[in-house]
């Protein structure tokens, strides 16, 4: 073994720039197999051990108390594998006081205690409520010095329709099944509206659609309309795991481009390796290596930079996803972990190194094939075939000849310049993708730029920076802004959160008069139509998504003490900027809001100064907070930023891939090189002569790559859209014109004559007295 | 024999000074491979240079053809100073006034024999088609006029040589330098190839021979330079056997 280390360390050393490049490719594609792997991870991990562990509800069910009794409820167990209930539930609105931890409508639950066959929820502070009056909430847990200086230390009670309960814990449900925890005792006394059950059921329940059939299964033999409404774990889950989601598939989509472009210059590299070195490995036979040993220190030669490259790599993944995975995780309580999981370690220093050991495998095992004489004296034989005569129609076309015999060098060895197209053709599917993906989002933006207004406004708060209220009543405040010179339209939105049943969250409404519609939310619409009557709303696609709901459906909301049923009727792309999902509905006054709660959007005339405009209203009244939309999104500014880096990254890779190769050209015809010099080729020309050869490649691959990268980019952008519960209109998808297709080409260029230039440019240089003298 | 009539047209030997090397000395690390030689050939001369091995035969025709610069002193070829010229320029200049040829022939093995001697007047802007043509004319005149299609790979060592030969003398060169040129060859390739120099000087082609073989020396030079240890150990004319 020594031996074969000993030789493997000489070619190391000897073939310097092969195991740069090596370690280099190694190292960028596992920090993005890296980053790619952990967001996968983090995406289900967390959330499915912490449901394990809590025995968390796979579906969480509200009854309606008045048409199924308690003990009808724990005898439906069809399909059951565990239940807890029936518990009493209520859903009202808190009193102030609550702070921003409880705004919006609140679940409470009467359970006896925080364990139990489903939903043991994690009591991570203080005790469960033992005496009327008494109240657990439901928040991840925290630890003592955040739970200090954080929002939750400063509610020490809260009022649910005017009794008031004392907090007297923490706990956290995974499942989200409610919003707080009394004794049952207490929740009689609130009167329960609903009765919640919590089902973990036995066979399949991975997707909505098998819950959805388990619970129906329970629910068969109930009384008609006794379910209010379910929630299967999904939606928790998929809320937890949305911020990644978005970015999961492009991830995924550089990683497997990075993996590929990885196998095919690691294959190249080492069958260049391999043929560049018939003479040594006919030497290491000749001086007694076997054909395993010769072909252990191929493979050690390869596998070395590539290990070296790998470690290197996923130290950098690690440290590139770990931010990510804390911007996106923090705070949700699922075990609070955020590092890249061991398996993602692993995979990254062992699966990488063993991809290149076995891409080195297939061309190594040539060496081990051929015999020492074969080996030898390899090269000198008559070459054959396609190149020849290519060559030779080259020689008699009108290009300069430094040009010409660049091209013809295309078919003097035509594996590798498959290999070498197919990293470039790589190159330009990623940086077609990239900008796909970016021009999408610009658009995308565009679109949600196209309504909105010029202007939006909100009177400050009471709390707010400038410490300047108001006085103005909501409709004063409209008056004065149509009274304003340049203002077009106004539009005014009041946005509520609103109980609905059978949600455990509640839903934002904005409620909107004035010219809101045809500021460009209506030109919006995806499907349906706009609101015609009080009872009809339009709901945003993420919101549709995210609750599973259709255009068409109906659903009943506690509106200002009422049940209320509304239908949906149609879809549009975006929602008014603010908090919420995005539901708008026909105007309601309420008499509970205060000034700062009202929203206003202004469509200026055509040639209005925006900061005159603002700058007046100001003056008109300071309380008024003007700003201008506009800006870049942060998803944008994320994705955008991600694709970017990665693209390069991938181009790099790409363009390393074709160094190589030149470097490897320029190794096997060191002699002809110095033949043509001392005829008078000038290093101008030698370095014309290389570069052109890529170049045509970079083409040739630009032209190939970027159906592929057009095909990713219609397939992976709708994934990563959906994962952020937005439909895309398909001209945000149509991004690329004649000119763009062209500079993509060009991109194929610019990456195969950057990777070129260097061995060109040394091969210009190259000395050669000794070449030409020395067989 | 060939009367070479397409090769070149010049006067014989002439008092013109071709190369002139003064005091050229050339050091690899702390070896000195040419310690201070000096030299002149004349148009139409055919010098040759001899050696045991390592005495600096290769580093002077390096010198002479632009392949490497001296340490020190001035190297004049055709009336230009190579020693301050730019890669750019040397490979003008080689182009232009220089053809070589080696022991091994170094042909490029994708090309055909036509193509490679087409070559170096593709280099210099000349059309594929006039290349062409010029190159037949040479091979017409070497002998070689059948093996035009034919691939080095298949060549044997004589007509290599023969297509090398044509390859220098493609664009004229005022200078043809050769590096051991039957070093490769049989001994009937050989001989085929020194009729082909003395030829060459015999309608006033300046060369310069560097090899280790007598006979070549005495058959085919007309001066003989004899180096030891990067000097100039003696210079003797010689009567062509």
């Amino acid at each position: 073994m020594s031996a074969v280390w000993a030789a493997a360390k000489a070619a190391i050393r000897r073939r310097r720039l092969q195991t740069f490049v090596i370690g280099l490719v190694a190292l960028f594609c596992t920090a993005t197999v890296v980053v790619s792997l952990a967001l996968l991870d983090a995406m289900s991990a967390p959330f499915d051990r912490a449901l394990a562990q809590q025995r968390g509800a796979h579906a969480v069910a509200a009854f309606d108390p008045a048409k199924v009794t308690g003990a009808q409820l724990t005898a439906a167990r069809d399909g059951v594998e565990a239940a807890a209930g029936p518990f009493g539930q209520v859903m009202f609105e808190p009193d102030g006081g609550s702070g921003p931890v409880l705004r919006g409508p609140v679940t409470l639950v009467g359970r006896p205690g925080p364990g139990g066959d489903v939903d043991r929820l994690d009591l991570w502070r203080g005790r469960w409520a033992s005496a009327p009056g008494e109240v657990v909430l439901n928040a991840p847990p925290e630890d003592e010095t955040n739970f200090a200086m954080g929002p939750f230390s400063r509610i020490p009670s809260l009022t649910a329709d005017g009794t008031t309960l004392t907090v007297v814990g923490w706990a956290f449900s995974v499942g989200g099944s409610a919003d707080g925890w009394v004794t049952p005792e207490q929740m009689t006394a609130l009167r329960p509206t609903g009765t919640q059950m919590l089902y973990r059921f036995s066979g399949d329940v991975s997707t909505r659609e098998a819950v959805q059939q388990r619970l129906t299964g329970v629910t068969t033999g109930l009384p008609g309309g006794a379910l209010i409404a379910a929630q299967p774990y999904q939606v928790v889950k998929e809320e937890a795991a949305e911020g990644s989601g978005v970015y999961l598939p492009f991830l995924g989509t550089f990683g497997v481009l990075g993996l590929i472009i990885a196998v095919i210059i690691v294959a190249n590299v080492v069958s260049g390796a391999v043929i560049s070195g018939f003479r040594h490995i006919g030497m290491l036979k000749a001086l007694g290596f076997t054909p395993r040993q010769v072909v252990a220190v191929y493979l050690t030669m390869v596998t070395v930079p590539a290990t070296v490259g790998a470690i290197l790599g996923t130290a950098l993944g690690d440290l590139g996803a770990r931010p990510l995975l804390e911007d996106t995780f923090r705070g949700m309580g699922f075990g609070q972990d955020t590092g890249v999981p061991a398996w993602v370690w692993a995979a990254g220093l062992v699966g990488i190194p063993m991809l290149v050991l076995l891409t080195a495998l297939v061309p190594a095992s040539r060496a081990h094939r051929l015999s020492a004489a074969e080996a030898i004296s390899a090269g000198s034989a008559p070459r054959r075939g396609h190149g020849l005569r290519v060559q030779r129609a080259l020689g008699g076309t009108r290009l300069p000849r430094s040009v010409s015999l660049g091209l013809g060098h295309l078919f003097a060895r035509p594996a590798r310049t498959a290999l070498t197209m197919a990293s470039l053709l790589l190159g330009v599917t990623t940086v077609t993708f990239a900008t796909g993906l970016s021009d999408t989002l610009i658009r995308y933006s565009a679109l949600d730029a196209a309504a909105g207004g010029d202007v939006s406004i909100r009177p400050e708060p009471p709390d707010g920076p400038t410490g300047v209220t108001s006085s103005r009543t909501d409709k004063e405040v409209e008056a004065l802004l149509r009274g304003l010179p340049g203002t077009e339209r106004i539009g005014i939105a009041l946005s509520r959160p609103v109980s609905v049943l059978g949600q455990s969250e509640p839903v934002h409404v904005n409620f909107i008069r004035g010219d809101v519609a045809a500021m460009g939310y209506e030109d919006q619409l995806l499907e349906g139509r706009w609101t015609a009557a009080p009872d009809e709303m339009v709901a945003t696609s993420e919101l549709l998504n995210k609750r599973g709901l259709e255009v068409g459906d109906t659903i009943t909301m506690e509106l200002q003490g009422v049940r209320t049923t509304v239908t949906l009727v149609g879809e549009t792309l975006q929602n008014l900027p603010g908090p919420g999902d995005g539901l708008f509905a026909p105007w309601r006054e309420f008499d509970d809001m205060e000034p700062s709660d009202y929203f206003y959007q202004v469509d200026l005339a055509e040639g209005t100064d925006l900061e005159a405009y603002m700058r007046a209203i100001r003056a008109a009244d300071p309380g008024l907070s003007p700003w201008s939309r506009g800006g870049t999104s942060e998803l944008q500014v994320i994705v955008t930023g991600f694709s970017s880096v990665l693209a390069v990254l991938l181009a790099t890779v790409a363009a390393l891939g074709v160094l190589n190769t030149v470097a490897l050209n320029v190794l096997d015809r060191r002699r002809d090189l110095g033949m043509l010099k001392s005829i008078g080729m000038t290093p101008r020309q030698v370095i014309t002569m290389l570069v052109t050869s890529m170049a045509a490649l970079g083409v040739a691959g630009g032209l190939l790559g970027i159906p592929f990268g057009v095909a990713a980019h219609r397939l992976v952008v709708p994934l990563s859209a959906g994962a952020a519960k937005v439909t895309l209109p398909d001209s945000v998808l149509r991004v690329w014109d004649p000119v763009q297709l062209a500079l993509l080409v060009l991109s194929g260029v610019l990456i195969a004559v950057v990777g070129a230039l260097l061995p060109a440019r040394s091969a210009a240089r190259l000395t050669i007295a000794r070449v030409l003298h020395n067989e | 024999m060939t009367p070479l009539s397409v090769v070149r047209s010049v006067p014989g030997m002439t008092t013109e000074t071709v190369v002139r090397l003064d005091g050229v000395r050339k050091e690899f690390g702390e070896t000195a491979a040419l310690d201070g030689v000096s030299l002149e050939i004349r148009r139409g001369e055919a010098v040759a240079v001899m050696g045991p091995s390592g005495c600096g035969k290769s580093t002077l025709l390096n010198m002479v053809a632009g392949l490497d610069r001296p340490t020190a002193g001035e190297v004049t070829v055709h009336g230009e100073r190579l020693d301050r010229m730019n890669e750019t320029g040397l490979a003008l200049f080689r182009r232009h006034h220089l053809g070589m040829i080696f022991q091994f022939f170094n042909l490029l093995d994708d090309l055909s024999a036509l193509d490679n001697v087409a070559l170096a007047a593709q280099l210099t802007g000349s059309s594929a088609a006039a290349a062409r043509r010029r190159a037949l004319e040479l091979f017409d005149e070497l002998g070689i006029a059948g093996r035009r299609d034919v691939y080095p790979a298949a060549l044997s060592g004589g007509e290599r040589q023969r297509v090398a030969v044509a390859r220098a003398l493609m664009n004229r060169p005022a200078l043809l330098l050769a590096d051991e040129p039957t070093g490769a060859l049989d001994s009937r390739a050989g001989e085929q190839v020194m009729d082909l120099l003395i030829d060459l000087n015999q309608i006033g082609q300046t060369l310069l021979i560097v090899t280790h073989d007598e006979r070549l020396a005495h058959r085919c030079a007309s001066r003989l330079v004899e180096l030891a240890d990067g000097r100039i150990a003696r210079e003797s004319a010689l009567d062509r056997v």
